[in-house]
């Protein structure tokens, strides 16, 4: 019998301190391995990121309305959807600042209208900001300054999953009198309670649609009146308050993504005056966990480039800036677009279903197989191809790498080959 | 030789790097910079009449705040900016917004349009040095460069609190400088920021840093001697204590006490020289800081004039900027704490001529610059957009320039600020000579850039030409024509070429042994590697999108 002879296993590649860019995080000291194509983490990767990395495969070759084409005919495709397009939208905008830059350049041309994956998170915080601003603080404050935190309606099970690791429990401090002094607590339902081993959390239960009723009693509770949610005084409030007023630094974290759709921008604003009463007498700041699938870099970037954040529209003499307006969801929904680029390298977004033409830029998990459709495959940053990106809290930047060897092009070399196409 | 060689003839230079004060000489451009003559005429590619035509060098904003995360929160809190000063479809070669925090791309076109061919921003965070540059590297045409803070990071003032070994000091000053790709060190508000966190509301010079034990003045001095040791071309770059507050002219005299004879540079001096005299507890306090930096030749100055209008104040220092906030208009603040390395602050804020707080500030910037004898040590500035957005500069130019103009305006303004300052009985009108040092030959000499602020050969080629105008404002706003690397980019005020300007670094030596320590210090403190907070040379010149022009300087003892 004939054995079939495996291919020669190239060494695997190990790489330290690498930039994992699956969440707002952007925690920086992974260790991978690469076999081949296989992405594997070693070390100090959260279950998310873990399954991130090994789920990301190479995508196949470019598609044109299902069928594999060469990249100069899916090229050529997406070129003319564009230039038959009237009013294009180019959403999802899971890429790294590079991605960002030539998708901006190519918006000009092409009059189009920009919204990112989590805008509706995005325009949440933007408003508040926009109306009345806010006091922030950055990971390694809350590390080192806190002597209190307050996880308000946020999940740390689900997503940032090593914020607490990170911020709420490392073994030293600059200020080591606030680390052993430094309380939790959790605002919020009893699913989303940290399960982060270490960290003890004090509890002040409440339902998300109480959220905001629970601000506004912790804010009357520390003004010296008495306070009611749901008609009656909850202790875990009054508890709260006094850990309020004996705390130095006193950081309020959130996560704009996870609260309701509804009244999140209300809790926000509620949070932010929290916040600016307690600094009246002693600190206080707010911490927004955010900025995933490229989130941070996008609302950045585009404001850099721009002078405005998300959501924006190139359509006519002059930028409009309109976060109500120009939803991915509402512009379908409405027919106010006739083309849709959807750009995600990050993790599995497919693009929205909608009868209008479409062109993907994507990793393997937004591979679109459709009519009516071009896919051009593209490499994740951070692990096909080196690049940057922001964290969640609006001042770090980090580098990202190529683990490994791949022939696909990054999103911002197709969108400068589709620029150079349209001119 | 190739064919772009460019003959500009029949204008009068003003180049004081070489003492040429209006003579009518011919400069030769090429994309080498400013070269000889050439041998034949033949050579000449172009050749334009520039006759009754001034010609100076590129300017140079020796402190204006164009990039990174505050001045990136500012354009995001404030769309009511952008939206009254939109930048149409073809106005510029592409679309962008805002007056006082416009967007990057119209920072580098309006400068440009304005003549001006070298940016610094002056308030780079290393945690935030990476984001910097990549809002500088879409900043296009200007060259460009930033300042690092440092004195009120953690790590710092735990190595000045241990009383490390100045050499240790000096080591990590540099590993900083290298790290963020910067081009000097500024200090905002030493120590203060700091004990913003810890919750002190004020800091004076002499005032302990409770968390630290440490005082303003140990901090500047420390400092201040790590630079001169380092051989930095450009002093520390000093942002005072008590910015703002009534009667900080005090403090900022004891400042430049505390430098001991050491060279500084005291950045939006205005900010910092103010009286508490008279009905009103604010007075100016220009002549004693004047009389004072005259007299000590190590002291140079900004001023950071104020002008009336709409504007947005961004600032390290988050502990004034958290006192200001009250004066916020339209009434918004974004404050914030960072990464045990600095802070910021962003306050809208609106100057009224009818206030009198807002017009002496107003004259007070103005006694600075006629009370400053010399012109080698004061630059000029609005600490964009701090004092007014840098588009207000030809304005500026033109107080400066032309005394009854100036009378006018002074007439104009709440006319108790105007009874309290000397302005009106100042009769000097600064000369298109002494603009020509202020806006180019000494923030080139400052920062040193031996390539940028002069017309002689060797020079980059950056060129400006005005046409000859008694209004002085109209003059400098819109230049006939404007060369960058030898490159026509603008013509009669319309960008017509967008190539990308150099970022300059400055790389001292040292002893390698500090990444123990920093890394040491990021392993137990920080949340990231201090090797993925070093922002490399590829990321800044990758792809074509820049260039670094590097200086070493060499130890000085
Ligand atoms: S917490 Fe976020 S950034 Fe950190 S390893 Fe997990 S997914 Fe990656
Ligand atoms: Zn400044």
């Amino acid at each position: 019998m004939l054995k079939k002879l495996a291919p020669v296993p190239s060494p695997p590649l190990t790489h330290a301190a690498v930039t994992c860019p699956f969440c707002g995080l952007l925690c920086d000291d992974l260790t991978i391995t690469a076999r081949g194509t296989q992405l594997t983490v070693m070390a100090n990767g959260c279950p998310k990121a873990s399954a991130a990395f090994k789920a990301a495969d190479l995508p196949g070759p470019p598609l044109v309305n299902g069928q594999p084409a060469s990249l100069e005919a899916a090229l050529d495709a997406a070129a003319r959807i564009l230039q038959r397009s009237q009013q294009p939208l180019f959403a999802g905008l899971g890429t790294d600042v590079a991605g960002l830059r030539a998708l901006l350049a190519l918006a000009e041309p092409c009059h189009a209208i920009v919204d990112h994956l989590h805008g509706a998170a995005m325009a949440r915080q933007v408003r508040v900001l926009q109306s009345r601003g806010l006091i922030q603080t950055t990971l390694a404050e809350v590390r080192n300054r806190a002597d209190l935190v307050v996880l308000l309606g946020v999940d740390i099970n689900t997503d940032f999953q090593r914020f607490a690791e990170i911020c709420l429990t490392p073994a030293e401090s600059l200020v080591p009198a606030r680390l052993a002094a430094r309380r939790v607590f959790q605002v919020g339902p009893a699913a989303s309670k940290p399960r982060h081993a270490g960290v003890r959390v004090e509890r002040v239960p409440c339902a998300a649609v109480d959220l905001r009723q629970t601000l506004s009693a912790l804010r009357a509770e520390l003004r010296g009146r008495p306070h009611r949610v749901g008609g009656r005084t909850r202790t875990g409030v009054t508890q709260l308050a006094h850990a309020i007023r004996a705390a130095q630094y006193t950081v309020i974290v959130w996560a704009p993504g996870q609260l309701a759709a509804l009244d999140g921008d209300l809790i926000i604003a509620s949070a932010g005056e929290l916040i600016a009463d307690i600094n009246r007498e002693r600190r206080a700041a707010g911490l927004v966990l955010g900025g995933n699938d490229g989130g941070q870099t996008a609302l950045a970037v585009c404001t850099w480039i721009t002078g405005y954040p998300l959501r924006l529209s190139f359509a006519g003499d002059t930028l409009d800036f309109d976060p109500l307006r120009y939803q991915t969801a509402r512009l379908l929904g409405q027919g106010a677009v006739d083309a849709l680029l959807w750009l995600s390298t990050f993790s599995a977004q497919p693009a929205p279903a909608t009868p209008i033409p479409r062109i993907v830029i994507g990793n393997a998990a937004s591979t679109l197989m459709a009519p009516n459709s071009v896919f051009l495959p593209a490499g994740t940053p951070g692990l096909d191809h080196p690049g940057q990106l922001l964290r969640t809290d609006a001042v770090v930047a980090l580098p990202l790498r190529e683990l490994r060897p791949t022939a696909t092009p990054s999103a911002a070399a197709l969108l400068l080959q589709l620029a150079q196409r349209l001119r | 030789m190739d064919g772009t060689l460019i003959e500009l003839h029949g204008g009068r230079l003003y180049d004081p790097t070489h003492g040429i004060n209006g003579e009518v000489r011919t400069l030769y451009l090429s994309a080498d910079g400013i070269v000889p003559p050439p041998p034949d005429a033949g050579a000449i590619a172009q050749s334009y009449d520039v006759s009754g035509c001034v010609l100076m060098a590129g300017g140079i904003d020796i402190h204006t705040h164009i990039g990174g995360g505050k001045v990136n929160l500012a354009r995001m809190l404030l769309p009511e900016d952008h939206d009254r000063h939109p930048v149409a479809r073809g106005v510029h070669p592409r679309m962008g917004s805002g007056h006082a925090a416009p967007s990057t791309l119209t920072v580098g076109y309006r400068y440009a349009e304005m003549g001006y061919t070298a940016c610094f921003e002056p308030a780079m965070l290393l945690a935030n040095a990476r984001q910097a540059h990549l809002e500088l590297g879409d900043t296009p045409i200007v060259d460009k460069g930033a300042y690092v803070l440092l004195g009120n990071d953690d790590l710092f003032l735990r190595l000045l609190a241990a009383k490390q070994d100045p050499a240790v000091i000096g080591d990590y000053l540099a590993w900083t400088l290298d790290a963020a790709q910067a081009m000097a060190i500024k200090v905002v508000n030493p120590g203060g920021i700091n004990a913003f966190k810890f919750n002190q509301r004020k800091l004076d010079i002499d005032e302990e840093n409770t968390a630290y034990g440490l005082t303003p003045r140990q901090i500047l001095l420390a400092l201040a001697q790590g630079i001169h040791t380092l051989g930095l071309p450009h002093p520390l770059h000093i942002h005072g204590s008590n910015l703002g507050v009534p009667g900080n002219v005090e403090t900022t005299l004891a400042t430049i006490a505390a430098l001991e004879g050491l060279p500084a540079h005291i950045t939006h001096i205005q900010f910092h020289a103010y009286g508490n005299e008279g009905d009103r507890k604010f007075s100016s306090g220009a002549a004693r800081l004047a009389e004072a930096i005259n007299r000590q030749p190590n002291i140079s100055m900004d001023v950071g004039q104020v002008m009336f209008g709409q504007t947005v104040t961004e600032s390290g220092d988050s502990m004034r900027q958290y006192a200001g906030s009250a004066y916020a208009s339209p009434k918004k603040t974004v404050l914030m704490d960072i990464e045990c390395d600095a802070g910021c602050g962003i306050v809208p804020f609106r100057y009224r001529d009818q206030s009198f707080v807002n017009a002496l500030q107003w004259a007070i910037g103005l006694e600075l610059f006629l009370l400053a004898e010399d012109p080698w040590r004061v630059f000029l500035t609005t600490d964009h957009p701090n004092g007014a957005p840098f588009t207000s500069y030809p304005h500026l130019i033109r107080l400066l320039m032309d005394r009854s103009f100036r009378n006018e305006k002074l007439a104009s303004i709440n006319p108790a600020a105007a009874a309290a300052s000397i302005l009106g009985t100042l009769t000097r009108e600064y000369t298109l000579y002494d603009i020509a040092i202020l806006t180019r030959a000494a923030p080139a000499k400052s920062l040193g850039l031996s390539s940028l602020g002069h017309l002689g050969v060797g020079a980059r080629g950056d060129v400006v030409v005005y046409t000859d105008q008694p209004n002085r404002e109209a003059m400098f706003q819109r230049p006939r024509y404007v060369f960058k690397a030898g490159e026509l980019i603008v013509r009669d005020g319309r960008v017509i070429g967008t190539p990308t300007g150099a970022t300059h670094v400055v790389k001292p030596d040292y002893e390698r042994s500090i990444e123990r320590t920093v890394n040491d210090y990021f392993a137990r403190f920080m949340t990231v590697r201090p090797q993925n907070l070093r922002v490399s040379a590829a990321e800044i010149e990758g792809e074509g999108r820049g260039r670094l022009v590097v200086y070493s300087p060499r130890r000085s003892a």
